[in-house]
């Protein structure tokens, strides 16, 4: 079922026969039912599936924001099964990075202040870090509006900038769910021009999709079905952008900010 | 995580909805307020009483005598004698070895005129006979020329002190020393030989007796009175008739110390009352008891202002509560935001109680500014009502006109931090609620 991945020296995550249940008044529904997948570091992950496959249910297990009924989620030495709500916690703010379909920044705060979000309840902010948030701005391309509040801001700009908060606590995974859902297609290749570049320079991204056109663009494609794993494939003719490609895209999109600064 | 980054978010959040942030200080605000005000006023109200209670002094004891109710039956003829007696007076100074001196007065309605203009229309006031001991007991001085000498008492003349305030009004625009006065119901004539400083009113004494104003007094030799006017009073008006025969109006008996009063008063009394347990036309006062009455009044006037106040405060924390729930239900994405980026149910506890502190620790120094200018603010209004609308001043009760506001220097301290605990006690509800929230609910809430 599962792809053999013995190759591959370290895992970013590690699966083993997860089960959620959830009680509903009178009936117990099995949204997970035992699945099972490695995550190997620089994998580029597209999770799919139709609504009720368990989707929604194995992202949140994945984000550590619930915990399975059963099984094993292995997250670097750690087991994430067996933990604390604050341990979960402290587990979201240092090893993973999220990407939401409603980027989902903070209003009150500005550009470099949601970037530093994770680090503030990791306890780490300081000159250092308010350095490496400013820096991811600028590797977004939002270097120039660091003060904005995400109202100021357009849709792809807002998801750049959610991509830049991921990255600030050199996760072990990006975990992005239908992020490019909000975004047209112009501004959903830019995303996912990013997410390449990201990819190829050694991070390991989770994507959940419903859109194949995005699915394309991972290297492995997990299908789920009544919360179990149908398929699990790796990608042979995936969509990649060129080198050219990607900064071309970029170049637009800055050339973008630019205008909107104008 | 308290840190200073958690607060300066914690006002960013709050300027997000300035309008309602306002309101919500402005709840404890007035609750802080309220607190420091009604404590000053009570404390105004307290030291006057005080003031005008040691103003009897502390170390007299007062026997009134008091004018029975009018018998209609009591025939014309006969009339009886109330009140204390020149006698029982020599028998208290002579028997009790506490007493230092005793001073007697008798005071009656009179109508003044100056003798100088006798057409003017005759103004009421007090003719007070007594000792030049009295000026000593009730503390009056004579602004100019001087008060009753003993030489005046030994030859029966008719000299007069005239207060103040009638002074003014008698002579508006004559100097009254060596004036005559004119009293058309006695036909009498009177000299002033000096002026009183004016004077503020004393505590009422005895349950039936009003408030000792001494503003329109004239003061004569008690001997005097005695020898021109007797001991009975016959006041005809508008066709009817009364009589009243009485020695003294009162006699202030001064005790060596303070701690002798009340066991001397008690002898006094049952000197008094001796064969007739239970006369009402006396009335014992002592100041000093009177002084005692009026701090537990005044205790228990501040338990009432108190909770009064602490109820505004309540009204206001519950104020903070509600605005906090609403804003709570209103982040709930922010909430799972945060939570989802790592955000322990501790911080996001901290985060919402950080702003229901600030909310109340903003209201409750806006408070404090506030109640330590009330009296000023007090001050200032009273000025301009007399400036501006003199006629509704003068009508103002005189407790409007003359209590200046006393702030207690605890209710500062005191109601700061009672707002504090309010926030704290009152955001912690939302707080928690707040932390409560299923991360996953939250980041699907719209």
């Amino acid at each position: 079922m599962s792809t053999n991945t013995s190759t591959q020296p370290k895992l970013a995550a590690q699966i083993r026969d997860l089960t959620k249940h959830y009680v509903l008044k009178s009936e117990t529904v099995r949204a997970l039912r035992g699945v099972s997948f490695d995550i190997p570091e620089g994998d580029y992950v597209a999770i799919m599936g139709p609504s009720g496959s368990g989707k929604s249910t194995l992202l949140n297990l994945l984000g550590c924001l619930d915990r399975p009924t059963g099984g094993s989620f292995i997250l670097g030495d750690d087991d994430v099964a067996q933990m604390t709500d604050d341990e979960l916690s402290g587990i979201r703010a240092s090893r993973i990075g999220f990407v939401f379909q409603s980027y989902n920044l903070i209003a009150q705060l500005s550009v470099v202040e949601n970037i530093e979000v994770p680090l503030y309840y990791m306890g780490r902010l300081n000159r250092e870090s308010r350095q490496r948030s400013t820096e991811l701005a600028a590797m977004v391309g939002l270097g120039q509006r660091l003060d904005h509040r995400p109202t100021q801001l357009s849709g792809g700009q807002q998801q750049r900038v959610a991509i830049a908060r991921s990255l600030v606590n050199d996760p072990y995974f990006i975990l992005a769910d239908e992020a490019t859902g909000n975004l047209d297609s112009v501004t959903t290749e830019e995303i996912l021009a990013l997410f390449q570049r990201l990819n190829d320079e050694g991070r390991t991204i989770i994507m959940v999709t419903h859109e194949d056109e995005v699915a394309q663009h991972a290297k492995r494609i997990i299908r789920l079905r009544d919360g179990l794993v149908q398929v699990d494939e790796r990608m042979e003719d995936r969509k990649t952008f060129t080198a050219e490609q990607i900064e071309e895209i970029s170049k637009n999109a800055h050339a973008a900010n630019e205008a909107d600064e104008g | 995580m308290l840190s200073l980054r958690t607060w300066i978010l914690g006002v960013k959040s709050l300027m997000l909805h300035p309008m309602r942030s306002a309101l919500t200080i402005l709840g404890i605000f007035i609750g802080v307020a309220s607190v420091i005000w009604l404590l000053a006023i009570g404390e105004g109200i307290s030291q006057e009483a005080q003031r005008q209670i040691e103003d009897l002094g502390a170390e007299n004891i007062i026997v009134r005598s008091i004018k029975p109710p009018d018998d209609a039956g009591a025939s014309v003829r006969n009339v009886e004698l109330y009140g204390v007696t020149r006698a029982q007076m020599s028998a208290i100074k002579n028997t009790i070895p506490t007493i230092e001196q005793v001073v007697p007065v008798r005071e009656l309605k009179q109508k003044f005129i100056y003798a100088g203009n006798q057409n003017a229309k005759p103004l009421d006031g007090r003719l007070v006979g007594c000792s030049p001991a009295y000026a000593e007991v009730t503390k009056l001085k004579p602004a100019r020329g001087r008060f009753i000498s003993s030489t005046d008492i030994e030859t029966n003349d008719s000299v007069c002190v005239v207060a103040a305030v009638l002074a003014q009004k008698l002579f508006p625009s004559a100097d009254p020393l060596e004036k005559a006065i004119y009293l058309p119901e006695k036909k009498e004539y009177f000299k002033v030989i000096g002026v009183l400083e004016p004077k503020n009113a004393t505590a009422a004494i005895g349950g039936s007796l009003s408030a000792q104003d001494f503003s329109l007094d004239v003061y004569i030799p008690i001997t005097t009175m005695r020898a021109k006017m007797g001991d009975e009073e016959v006041r005809r008006a508008s066709g009817s008739f009364s009589r009243e025969l009485f020695e003294l109006s009162q006699i202030t008996i001064e005790v060596e110390s303070p701690e002798e009063v009340p066991r001397t008063a008690k002898i006094v009394e049952a000197t008094l009352r001796l064969g007739e347990e239970d006369r009402q036309d006396i009335a014992v006062i002592v100041p000093y008891e009177l002084l005692e009455q009026a701090k537990t009044t005044r205790l228990m006037l501040m338990f009432a202002f108190g909770v009064v106040a602490a109820i505004s405060l309540v009204v206001g924390g519950i104020g903070i509560m509600n605005i906090m729930l609403a804003t709570v239900t209103e982040r709930t994405r922010e909430i799972g935001i945060r939570r989802a980026l790592g955000g322990k149910r501790s911080d996001i506890t901290n985060q919402f109680l950080v702003e229901t502190i600030s909310l109340s620790v903003v209201g409750g120094a806006i408070g404090v500014l506030l109640g330590v200018v009330f009296p000023f603010l007090v001050t200032g209004a009273r000025w301009l009502t007399e400036t501006l609308a003199p006629e509704t001043y003068d009508k103002l009760p005189s407790i409007a006109q003359n209590l200046q506001p006393q702030i207690v220097p605890l209710s500062i301290p005191l109601a700061f931090s009672i707002s504090v605990v309010v926030g704290v006690l009152f955001g912690l509800y939302p707080a928690m609620r707040a932390a409560k929230m299923d991360p996953i609910e939250a980041l699907r809430h719209e």
